[in-house]
């Protein structure tokens, strides 16, 4: 396509190849310019003005961020986020490599156990949320299993103390396999032979894990660290389907803050506001775990 | 890299379908969720689809509280459905923002509004009446009153026509004998409050502050007031039966939407205030076992209850002549209020209803006159258009003291707080 | 016992609690299918029935009967199977253009792609609506598909998949006088089937219905799938 066009033979092969790679990208970036990065700046926009969706918009300065700063249930929802995010990712980081390192071990019928294992990445994410709804109902499957245990009854989502972490269970749940496979991945790209000469040197299992297989798997580490916070971050149908929000704001995280403000409340300008705190979080959050992490000897 | 390109022409076949516009022609409507009335819906929708082939309805229905809040946003971003249905309690945040199309009264067989309200029970209408214009047509007049489980009755030793409750005080006295307890956990609750969305936590809420002589918002709707002697009274009601009667346990209810009445006919509560719709919900072999009595009072002398309503409205984005045909389907939709009644068991707000011919059954066992008695001494609640961020933060509140049992002041005035913050917002 | 009898001995511990682990895993699971065949009422029954008195077969046929099944499962299927078509082309394309080409901003343009990852949904939701309609696309397929058709994860994964690949395989068709689409339809893509094959199988799998299918794809393609995300590339 790009042959036939007339003077394109007569560049030089560098301008050429400039314009290929360009090329290449221009159709991808155009659609994040539409649907991503033009939404993006009208949310920018519209934070600085009152709007209800359905009358014109006003402009209104900072008035929204200070509408944000001074509304006690945005505090609360914020620190349910961050609850939300630590509590599901730092379990998310370390048992998705225990994970990965069984799996890679080898053992009778290991595709299909991994097959098991990896199946909830492949369970959509509403089915995810009905089931785990039913099995956490005060006749269901959960406080069965527990009963038989001796402890008493719960309403896991409808306590203060237990549902979110009755929400962050299933966020573990869920993240464990598909980060396990991304471990995994990057344990199988760690060449035999780094192992081999651990041993010839005498180092046990663990030393060789210590010494060999984390440096080597620090970039799929850092990766981890940094998607699995940020998907965190963005938890929504859950809490929705399963508590919306309640009991007293115990599961509103920030992306659900936002949906009710704008879509309950219809202050846009608000919810765009506070979109804004949460996209600056996660900026600064992503910059400090880069930073910490070349400081730590990741290039 | 065949597979590849095979792959990708196939996107572009079905990006090229998009422009043949899949849903073509015809009439959409949106509905909440409620089982018999979603199922009389389809029915009408059906008839008319026999008789309007060409005009064929599209329906739809979602669980409540998602349901409200997609249609604002839909009708914000004008795409919600050519008709749809609305609750009265959101009619202030929409008709304050001109998101409706007034209703057409002589498209509907009337002369004009004042003909269409001789029609109608006296301030059926008014819910949905803004600056003198109407902008939905009531399809359901509805109200709480008490439902009590006879069997359990009987059980306990109790004459379920003579014992039943009539003020709050009787629920606790009477439910002591209902509740089940197996060592110290409660297997059956004697009453409960449903728990699973801030709309009927607010009509419980108001029924109950109104009994005691209150109100959730000032006359003028600028101020809280529900932090006031007569809400913390209603709130102490709201949470006595778990707190200081013991026969209520929030974590034995499994009834969560669409089904917030489900305890009842799964025999897990004796005591059970819920709307007429649930009549049809429970069906006629499980009723065998129910009696219905009126709302409970502070005051039985004096009764005070709250009516709340639905009711058809039309998207002003489609064109005049579509308006006109979704008038008519209207029209077609509130036809037969005896019929509407029998599917739904919901009552019709028409004038005539009680003494539509036939009705006389319906009156006698199908609590009719206990569900009317309630409607007449009910009023619609408070009109806002913050009325969303209210109920959210009184069920907020109503959490605080059922679940964790802090003190109802305490709880209402924090509630309060959020109120007018809310109120005081541009 | 000596060292390395030990060391057997803990190896089989280990892959019984793998076994073991995987109860736990499916539990959810074998919930829904249990479930799926019990009458209403069992459900919540107590004490808690694991399987059903009697499997509830009707229950299938029941819910496919229950509103336009058929449409539904040809719409999520077409939906997704046309998102999933459209990641794999953009995806790459870009990818390949990031991986292997210089040109201005370059850094930036691939900075600001993955900045869209921190974006919460929610706030975007009314923009992206007017876009939508803009585009002439409410209420059609085009609707479902079209903001959807690329995601800076894809993006990514492609992108550090062709970045190792050696730029020699590249050079020598250029060479060859093969033209720079050329290279990428018959270089690049024959060479990252993996990846291509992870980014299906990840953008595919949220139509609901779809799910039989995938844990089959899976099954036989797990090798490929789990070499698709190789990352080891991961470093900037």
């Amino acid at each position: 396509m790009f042959r036939q066009k007339a003077g394109w033979r007569g560049l030089s092969l560098q301008t050429r190849l400039c314009w290929a790679g360009f090329l290449f990208v221009l159709p991808a970036l155009l659609h994040l310019i539409a649907f991503k990065f033009y939404p993006m700046v009208e949310a920018f926009r519209l934070s600085f003005y009152t709007y209800d969706l359905m009358s014109p918009p006003v402009f209104h300065g900072l008035e929204n961020y200070r509408a944000v700063w001074n509304n006690p249930l945005f505090h609360q929802s914020f620190w349910v986020s961050v609850k939300y995010m630590f509590g599901v990712s730092i379990p998310e980081w370390f048992l998705a490599l225990a994970l990965a390192l069984l799996l890679n071990r080898r053992m009778p019928g290991r595709p299909l156990i991994r097959l098991a294992y990896f199946f909830p990445i492949a369970m959509s994410q509403i089915v995810v949320a009905l089931v785990w709804k039913f099995m956490y109902n005060p006749l269901g499957v959960v406080n069965t299993v527990l009963g038989s245990v001796g402890v008493g009854r719960i309403n896991w989502l409808a306590t203060e103390e237990t549902a979110l972490p009755a929400l962050i269970l299933i966020g573990i749940w869920r993240g464990i396999p598909l980060f396990g496979v991304i471990y995994l991945a990057g344990l199988q790209s760690i060449p035999k032979e780094y192992h081999e000469a651990a041993t010839i040197d005498g180092a046990g299992p663990w030393q060789s894990f210590i010494h060999v297989t984390i440096p080597l798997l620090m970039p799929t580490i850092l990766f981890v660290m940094v998607m699995s916070l940020l998907s965190a971050m963005k938890v929504f149908l859950n809490p929705l389907v399963m508590t919306e929000g309640g009991p007293n704001g115990t599961t509103r995280v920030l992306p659900y803050f936002i949906y009710e403000t704008a879509f309950a409340y219809h202050r846009m300008g608000e919810a765009a506001a506070a979109s804004m705190v949460l996209f600056a979080f996660a900026f600064a959050l992503t910059l400090i775990q880069l930073r910490l992490l070349r400081r730590g000897g990741v290039e | 890299m065949r597979r590849f390109l095979v792959v990708c022409s196939s996107f572009v076949l079905i990006a090229a379908l998009w422009a043949g516009s899949v849903f073509a022609q015809g009439i959409t409507w949106w509905e909440h969720s409620n089982p018999p009335h979603n199922n009389y819906s389809k029915e009408l929708v059906a008839d008319w689809n026999k008789k309007h082939p060409s005009m064929p309805v599209e329906y739809e229905f979602f669980a409540m509280t998602p349901y409200f809040k997609k249609l604002s946003a839909a009708l914000s971003t004008k795409s919600a459905a050519d008709m749809f249905t609305v609750i009265d309690t959101l009619l202030p945040s929409f008709t304050t923002k001109d998101v409706l199309a007034p209703i057409r009264p002589e498209w509907l067989g009337y002369k004009n509004l004042d003909d269409m309200k001789k029609a109608y029970l006296p301030g059926a209408l008014d819910g949905y009446i803004h600056e003198g214009k109407l902008y939905a047509v009531p399809m359901i007049a509805a109200t709480f009153s008490l439902y009590l489980n006879k069997k359990h009755f009987r059980e306990a030793g109790l004459d379920p026509d003579k014992d039943y409750p009539r003020t709050w005080e009787d629920i606790g006295r009477v439910g002591q004998k209902l509740v089940k307890m197996q060592g110290t956990t409660m297997t059956r609750e004697a009453f409960d409050f449903a728990m699973h969305s801030s709309a009927w936590t607010m009509w419980y809420l108001e029924g109950l502050t109104r009994q005691h002589g209150g109100g959730i918002l000032d006359r003028a709707g600028k101020k809280c007031t529900a932090n006031g002697e007569a809400g913390v009274k209603a709130m102490q009601v709201r949470s006595m039966y778990v707190h200081k009667y013991k026969i209520s346990d929030p974590t034995v209810s499994v009834a969560t939407n669409a089904l917030p009445a489900d305890d009842v006919p799964k025999g897990r509560v004796s005591m059970f205030i819920t709307h007429a719709g649930s009549v049809a919900q429970f069906g006629p072999k499980m009723m065998e076992d129910i009696k219905v009595v009126p709302f409970p009072q502070v005051n039985p002398r004096k009764p005070v209850s709250v009516v709340y309503g639905f009711a058809l409205a039309v998207n002003p984005q489609i064109p005049e002549a579509k308006q006109k045909l979704v008038h008519e389907l209207i029209r077609h939709v509130v036809k037969n209020p005896k019929e509407w009644y029998e599917k739904t068991s919901y009552p019709y707000p028409s004038a005539n209803f009680l003494e539509l011919p036939g009705m006389d059954e319906a009156r006698k066992t199908r609590h009719l006159d206990v569900f009317i008695g309630d409607i007449k001494t009910g009023t619609y609640v408070t009109r806002t258009p913050f009325y969303l961020e209210i109920s959210d933060a009184m069920h907020r509140a109503m959490e605080r003291v059922v679940l964790k049992n802090e003190d109802p002041k305490a709880s209402l005035d924090q509630a309060c707080k959020e109120i007018d913050a809310a109120l005081a917002k541009p | 016992m000596s060292r390395k009898a030990l060391m057997s001995w803990g190896g089989r511990l280990v892959t019984l609690l793998t076994i073991a682990g995987i109860g736990l895993t499916l539990l959810p699971y074998f919930w829904m299918l249990s479930s799926s065949l019990k009458t209403g009422s069992e459900v919540f029954e107590l004490p808690i029935r694991w399987l059903p008195r009697e499997p509830q077969w009707s229950n299938y046929p029941d819910a496919l009967s229950r509103g336009a099944f058929g449409v539904y499962f040809f719409n999520s299927t077409l939906v997704a199977l046309a998102v999933m078509a459209g990641n794999l082309l953009f995806c790459s394309l870009a990818g390949y253009g990031l991986a292997k080409f210089r040109f201005p901003y370059r850094e930036l343009s691939f900075r600001a792609i993955l900045s869209t990852l921190m974006l919460p949904l929610e706030i975007v939701l009314v923009p992206t609506f007017l876009v939508v309609r803009g585009l002439g696309l409410v209420n059609n397929y085009g609707g479902l598909i079209v903001p959807l058709a690329v995601d800076a994860f894809g993006i990514f994964l492609m992108r550090q998949y062709i970045k190792d690949l050696p730029d020699s395989l590249i050079e020598a068709a250029r060479l060859d006088g093969c033209s720079e689409h050329g290279i990428f339809w018959r270089i690049i893509l024959p060479n990252c089937t993996p990846a291509l094959g992870a980014l299906a199988l990840l953008t595919f799998r949220d139509a609901v219905i779809a799910m039989i299918p995938t844990a089959i794809i899976f099954l036989f393609f797990q090798r490929a799938f789990v070499r698709g995300i190789a990352l080891s590339g991961l470093k900037e």
